[in-house]
């Protein structure tokens, strides 16, 4: 882990090479937490409708990416 | 491209099919590919993987790329990176895992289960970008074939979960190409 500490002191040299990273790593881990969500909800039976209302989204656009899991 | 692809390569490609297969999983992705290469035997690939002392670590190998996966598929660098924010994925995977199940958090998306019996698999993306790159590494080093060791060359070539796991087992790019060719080269990708 010595060079996860490296990098995170290097965070604060603003290398924008890390943020740019760390953003990255968001929007993927943003992805499998709503996948992980949604089929939680579907599961719960909730309705394309009420889980796109939540996610601020349109149904079409929940039900034609997470449609058949 | 898949004409000038040798025997072993070929192996490797049907061998990473199964591998998805077995795993219950509708994509063939790029750890698939290096699970299958570390089943082959008497190999340029797995001369090379045996030079370096993978082959002996391949549970190892094989326990790490479970890890990512388990992750999200989000690699050691991206959790790296999240830290840098005071994000604590380890956290977050245990308590989603807690409400939704060991796993819960492995790429998983495009409803892979319940389709598990289809047929033909697709490779996902970074599958075929590493067959692809495959094709140049060896037109880079003149070899009119394509081999499991550019296979493996492509992989490491890459970022992404198969290049940090073998890194953590001292299997690099540059340890490769000096095995398998002599001398060191830059980036022939």
């Amino acid at each position: 882990m010595a060079e996860a500490t490296d990098l995170v002191e290097r965070a604060g040299d603003r290398d924008p090479r890390i943020g740019l990273r760390a953003v990255v790593a968001l929007r993927r881990l943003a992805e499998r937490l709503e996948a992980v969500q949604v089929r939680g909800a579907r599961q719960q039976g909730w309705s394309w409708q009420e889980i796109a209302e939540e996610l601020g989204v349109s149904r079409q656009a929940v039900h034609k990416k997470y449609r058949g899991q | 491209m898949f004409e000038r692809f040798t025997k072993d390569a070929r192996a490797v490609v049907s061998g990473a099919a199964a591998h998805a297969e077995r795993a219950g999983e509708a994509v063939v992705d790029t750890d698939h590919l290096l699970l299958a290469l570390l089943d082959r035997e008497g190999s340029r690939a797995s001369f090379a993987l045996d030079a370096l002392g993978a082959r002996d670590r391949r549970d190892s190998i094989a326990r790490g790329l479970a890890t990512a996966r388990r992750r999200g598929g989000l690699s050691g660098a991206e959790a790296d990176a999240l830290a840098g924010l005071g994000i604590d994925l380890s956290e977050i995977i245990s308590r989603v895992e807690q409400t939704h199940g060991v796993g819960a958090l492995a790429a998983d998306s495009g409803g892979r289960r319940g389709r598990g019996r289809m047929r033909h698999r697709p490779f996902t993306n970074g599958a075929k970008k590493t067959l692809e790159r495959s094709l140049r590494i060896a037109t880079g080093h003149r070899d009119r074939h394509i081999g499991d060791e550019h296979l493996l060359l492509a992989l490491l070539a890459r970022p992404g979960t198969p290049a940090e796991v073998l890194a953590e087992h001292n299997v690099t790019y540059d340890r490769v190409d000096r095995v398998l060719y002599g001398e060191p080269e830059r980036d022939a990708g």
